[in-house]
């Protein structure tokens, strides 16, 4: 690699955390691959790569939950064995999760001093709750209840309860997923006190670029289980970043939303029509309507409104994008709109005809495909093969008088994996064995085989590699190239700026802000994903 | 009274065991536990002696309308469970399980009245029911010098047109997606309360079918009485357990639990308790339960952490 | 429906009603109280059925071979706490389905106790009736909760003991994490499994005190159809309680009514179909959660095994 850099392992005396040579299989995959970091006190250490580049594996097994299969560890010089969370955060190692680490009926204070091993005291830890939130300006109430909490309050209240155990080095996983661009500037600044003022050692594990050129004091570059750059992040170029962590030079504008170039995305907006990569929104202009939400309002089992008022219409060929923050009603949308959610007030209307949403497959039927953000819980069945979850939703076309016709499903299989490149063993395959990225085409070949007259995609590039990032992208605007009207539901602002001719952004539940692709106003886009009227 | 031959009586006895089992793979499927069929095979067992000593028709047609009268009051039994289920979200587990003790008061309160289930010339200290009919007891047939119960081979194509339904038909396919993701199954258009209610009611008609055929089998005796399902329900539900919910499994499963059963029964001539029969399958299910259990979380495990 | 409406009057201005609602109650509190525990962690406990029944005839054993109640009472605490152990150990180290462990052990309690007790036929003394002065003369309620067999008061302790372990100790707040967000109890480094196992442990030592103050404290004799689907209904106490103590412990109160409405009744004078009595507290558990059951919000990993890595 070009950009490797001796100079920074040598400049400091004993790194806070060495991993030597770590290395974990799972069966015939390598997530990790001989993997050497060393992380140093007083700095903020990127670990940069795509998703399945394995810097998830790298920081389980620091904090504990995943065991190597070959390598040491070091903590302050000292090699130790961290069999459990525990023994982590006995060495002073604690990590801020992405997701899942938040007990939601509980209050602040109980999830602050879950896992410790003291008396429960509930003033001294609402005080020390509070004096924390002081010191960080993190503004946290230790007697809310988690459940009542948006997604950047929550990450708060990890961050708080990480650092109560007065943790010498921090990893922070994914951080801004869930945050506004003011929430993750507020986050960096503490990350900053964190280090400088305090001397800690911080990991940030990421897989956008820009935030880890922001953020970081140095950066190693993960790509297929190993390292394969590290540089000082003063010396370090988004170019030189974005090939190293995908392997070769980085043309398209989709790829550098994927690695979260916004800046690159943004600055390309206005001056671009002609390329290839450029949504062409002129279609879209007298294309009739086939999604329409009007006024429509679900509500929690608390009765807390999770959409509220909501409108929102997609016409025939375009892509609209739904900006906004997790957990501002998007699922709850996309609940909607696979029949998982009822409806308080107002109605569907797909085509222009009403839609009964009572009825369990109405809406599929109606002409709705949809993406889910989770594929595990509502897009796909893992324990059926990959031929049967090809054809799940359209049973009629492989059966006849009620019995299923074995021949007429694994042709079917057959022609779908061919046409969407599904990468699996067999047809016959059971949808656990495939990596997402397959199990992300099996959704989108049925549900585009179906042939929709709209289609949801809920954060459809969650959680892929850049590849297949691509390969989704290209098959969107293909889609609605050929007619189909896309509601795309994001929280990656990069994709949504990409592919989108139009854009609205969700808040609170309702609709707070929209504009073309032309006009998008990177600026004005972070604040109304805030939730400030702009 | 007929004495079939010792395997002919397992035979016949795993009959019911088997259709038991059927019934709750059926339910398993569907992702609902149905753990009520004691008291659904009882109900089963009442309705095939009341019709069996009442309707005064052929041969054939009595059992055949003993049969029908027991699925259909056993189903509706299990149905209330799934109407409690998906209009008022009463778990079925407790539903099956609490209906089963209303089932064992409801057929007591028939064996006080003679319109019910009551013998016109009781002459027990207990109630017992009408002696039944030699038209309403099912035919039986010589294999290899015993005397088989043909309730062995209705056993054996209920199972197998429960394996055929649910692996080959698209009302099948719709029951298993709904057990294995109930929320992705309604995306498709699959109504929980359609499908998951039919198939808590087919696991109860199971049961009754089950009643029908260990009251007309003869090995269940005679006549009605209110213990006479003698924990058919409970050992059947168990094979079902023990297959794993496979009907292929099921089948030498139920015949090892009938050889259990009549074998203890042998025992029981010699002074050993028949409950011993429940202890040692309860035993063994137990005993087997372990190994599989914790292949599976290895695999799971691995399967997993391989694919994130 | 007047003279109905005049004895349904009469069984509640009698103490005896109370008397024989606590009763009949008390096995059902102690039961509820148990399983309430072990649901906050994560369990649903089929078992506890198996666990009181257990209970029931190792106390009657205790007392046959002593004569001695306090020997009853460990007998039937042993008890309890055997069948909990087998359940906690399959379902939370073996990984084995909950409901399957809990199922064969019910069969396998019922098999056995009847198998032994047939063969034994032990002998019970009961505990002493205790009244508690001034306090058992409070009109009505007085001598239901204080004069009862003394085994009886174990539960005014238990109840709040119970609140404040799961609600104020460490270990309750572990547990009930281990019974709403298992993951992130995992990565915050609390030992998930174990926690659920000394939940179902908890639960099996109060059906032990269940089924002991069953047989040595208000029957006075062991019978293998003695405890006839008490363990169920105490489940049911749960659901209808919205897996809140203090709902679990009056559902359980309230089906104790049920229970004991037939020998009131009857103790009064008035005449009743046994079989509507006797099916009464099942068909009033149905009721209930066909009225309550959508209202409570049961823990969120209820049922589910952990296994680490997975989600």
């Amino acid at each position: 690699m070009t950009i490797a850099l001796d100079g920074v392992a040598a400049s400091a005396a004993t790194p806070s955390v060495l991993l030597s040579g770590i290395t974990k299989r799972y069966g015939s995959v390598v997530a990790c691959d001989g993997v050497d970091l060393a992380l140093h006190p007083g700095r903020i250490h990127g670990v940069l790569g795509e998703n399945g580049a394995g810097k998830s594996t790298l920081m389980k097994i620091l904090i504990g939950l995943i065991q190597p299969d070959e390598g040491s560890i070091a903590v302050n010089g000292d090699a130790v064995r961290i069999g459990d969370p525990v023994a982590a955060s006995n060495l002073g190692i604690a990590m801020v999760h992405q997701h899942y680490s938040l007990v939601e009926p509980l209050t602040v204070w109980e999830n602050v001093v879950l896992g410790e091993r003291a008396r429960l005291n509930r003033e001294q830890a609402c005080t020390r709750v509070a004096a924390l939130s002081d010191r960080y300006g993190l503004g946290v109430d230790p007697l809310a209840r988690v459940s009542d909490l948006t997604a950047g309050q929550r990450q708060r209240v990890e961050i708080i309860k990480c650092l109560r155990r007065e943790p010498r080095i921090i990893v922070f996983d994914e951080p801004t997923s869930v945050l506004t661009p003011a929430e993750s500037e507020h986050l960096f600044s503490v990350l900053r006190v964190v280090v400088v003022d305090e001397g800690r050692t911080v990991a940030l594990v990421s897989h956008k670029l820009d935030e880890i050129l922001h953020a970081t004091d140095e950066i190693t570059i993960m790509r297929g289980g190993r390292v394969v750059g590290r540089s000082r992040t003063s010396e370090a170029t988004a170019s030189g970043l974005a090939q190293a962590v995908v392997g070769r030079p980085v043309s398209l504008r989709s790829e550098a939303a994927a690695l979260g170039l916004i800046e690159t995305v943004a600055a390309t907006i206005s001056d671009d029509d002609a390329s290839d990569a450029v949504p062409r929104a002129a279609a879209a202009e007298a294309a009739p309507v086939v999604l329409e939400v009007r006024n429509a309002t679900v509500l929690d089992v608390d009765g807390h409104a999770l959409l509220d008022d909501f409108s929102i219409t997609v016409r025939a060929g375009e892509i609209v994008g739904l900006a906004g923050v997790e957990g501002n009603g998007q699922r709850a949308l996309a609940d909607m709109l696979s029949s998982l959610a009822d409806l308080r007030s107002g109605e569907v209307l797909v085509d222009g005809a009403v839609v009964d949403l009572g009825r369990p497959g109405a809406l599929r039927r109606a002409g709705i495909g949809i993406i889910p953000e989770d594929r595990h819980d509502s897009g796909c069945v893992l324990d059926l093969s990959v031929a049967e979850n090809l054809v799940l939703t359209d049973l009629h076309a492989v059966s006849g008088r009620g019995l299923l016709d074995r021949r007429a499903i694994d042709r079917r299989a057959a022609e779908l994996m061919l046409a969407f490149e599904i990468q699996a063993r067999s047809s016959a395959a059971p949808m656990r064995s495939l990596s997402g990225g397959n199990q992300q085409r099996v959704v989108l070949a049925r549900e585009l085989s179906a042939r929709p007259k709209v289609l949801i995609a809920a954060q459809p590039t969650r959680g892929l590699d850049v590849g297949a990032i691509e390969y989704m992208s290209a098959r969107l605007r293909a889609a609605a190239e050929s007619g189909v009207g896309i509601l795309l539901i994001s929280t990656e602002l990069e994709e949504v700026l990409t592919l989108s001719h139009r854009i609205c952004v969700i808040h609170a539940g309702r609709i707070v802000g929209e504009m073309t692709h032309h006009d998008a106003d990177l600026e004005r886009l972070g604040l109304l994903i805030g939730g400030v009227a702009a | 009274m007929r004495s079939p031959g010792s395997w002919g009586l397992t035979l016949s006895t795993a009959a019911p065991l088997l259709v038991v089992a059927a019934g709750t793979i059926v339910a398993a499927k569907a992702g609902l536990s149905n753990i009520g069929q004691e008291g659904q095979l009882l109900l089963g067992c009442a309705a095939a002696a009341f019709i069996g000593t009442r309707a005064d028709v052929p041969a054939p047609l009595v059992i055949t309308l003993s049969f029908l009268g027991a699925m259909v009051l056993s189903g509706l039994w299990a149905g209330l469970a799934a109407l409690m289920k998906f209009t008022r979200k009463v778990p079925e587990v407790m539903s099956t399980l609490l209906l089963g003790f209303v089932a064992a008061q409801i057929t007591t309160f028939g064996l006080t009245k003679k319109w019910l289930l009551l013998a016109t010339k009781n002459t027990s200290r207990v109630n017992n029911g009408q002696q039944l009919p030699d038209r309403a007891k099912m035919p039986t047939f010589t294999l290899f010098g015993n005397q088989v119960s043909w309730g062995v081979i209705i056993a054996l194509v209920v199972t197998v047109v429960i394996s055929f339904v649910l692996g080959r038909t698209t009302i099948g396919f719709r029951l298993r997606m709904l057990g294995l993701n109930a929320r992705t199954a309604r995306r498709a258009g699959v109504s929980a309360a359609v499908v998951g209610g039919g198939a808590l009611i087919a696991s109860g008609a199971a049961a009754g079918l089950a009643g029908g055929l260990w009251m007309t089998g003869g090995s269940a005796g005679d006549r009605f009485t209110s213990n006479v399902s003698s924990n058919i329900g409970w050992q059947g539900l168990l094979v079902a357990l023990l297959a794993r919910d496979r009907a292929s499994l099921a089948i030498p499963m139920a015949f090892v639990f009938a050889a259990l059963r009549t074998g203890s029964s042998f025992l029981a001539a010699t002074g050993v308790d028949r409950r011993i029969t429940d202890v040692v399958q309860a035993m063994l299910v137990l005993a087997l339960l372990v190994p599989p259990a914790i292949a599976a979380v290895q695999r799971r495990r691995r399967g997993t952490e391989g694919a994130s | 429906m007047i003279a109905f409406g005049g004895s349904i009057l009469d069984v509640l201005s009698s103490n005896s009603t109370y008397s024989s609602t606590m009763r009949f109650a008390a096995t059902l509190v102690f039961a509820a109280t148990g399983e309430w525990i072990a649901e906050r962690a994560g369990t649903m406990n089929i078992s506890l059925e198996a666990m009181i029944l257990t209970a029931a005839f190792t106390s009657a054993l205790g007392s046959d071979l002593t004569g001695n109640v306090w020997v009853a009472l460990l007998f039937g605490l042993a008890g309890g706490f055997l069948v909990s152990l087998i359940q906690g150990v399959m379902s939370h180290r073996f990984g084995a389905n909950q409901f399957v462990v809990g199922l064969t052990l019910n069969v396998l309690a019922v098999g056995l106790t009847a198998f032994i007790a047939a063969e034994v036929n032990p002998v019970v003394k009961r505990a002493g009736t205790v009244r508690i002065p001034l306090l058992a003369r409070i009109p009505l309620v007085g001598e239901a909760l204080f004069a009862q067999a003394w085994i009886l008061y174990f539960l005014y302790p238990l109840i709040p003991f119970a609140w404040w372990a799961v609600y104020r100790t460490r270990w309750g707040l572990d547990l009930r994490c281990a019974g709403e967000n298992p993951q992130a109890a995992d990565v915050s480094g609390i030992d998930v499994n174990k926690r659920r196992r000394q939940a179902v442990y908890a639960c099996g030592l109060c059906a032990g005190l269940a089924g002991t103050y069953l047989t040595i404290g208000q029957v006075g004799s062991f019978g293998a159809d003695g405890v006839s689907g008490r363990g169920f209904i105490a489940l049911a106490a749960v659901i209808f309680g919205g897996w809140v103590l203090k709902g679990a412990v009056g559902g359980a109160v309230v089906f104790g009514f049920f229970l004991a409405f037939g020998s009131v009744f009857q103790a009064l004078g008035y005449e009743a179909n046994p079989q509507v009595l006797g099916a009464l507290p099942y068909v009033m558990a149905i009721a209930t959660m066909i009225l309550f059951a959508r209202r409570g919000r049961q823990p969120a990993a209820l049922g589910r095994p952990f296994v680490r890595g997975l989600t």
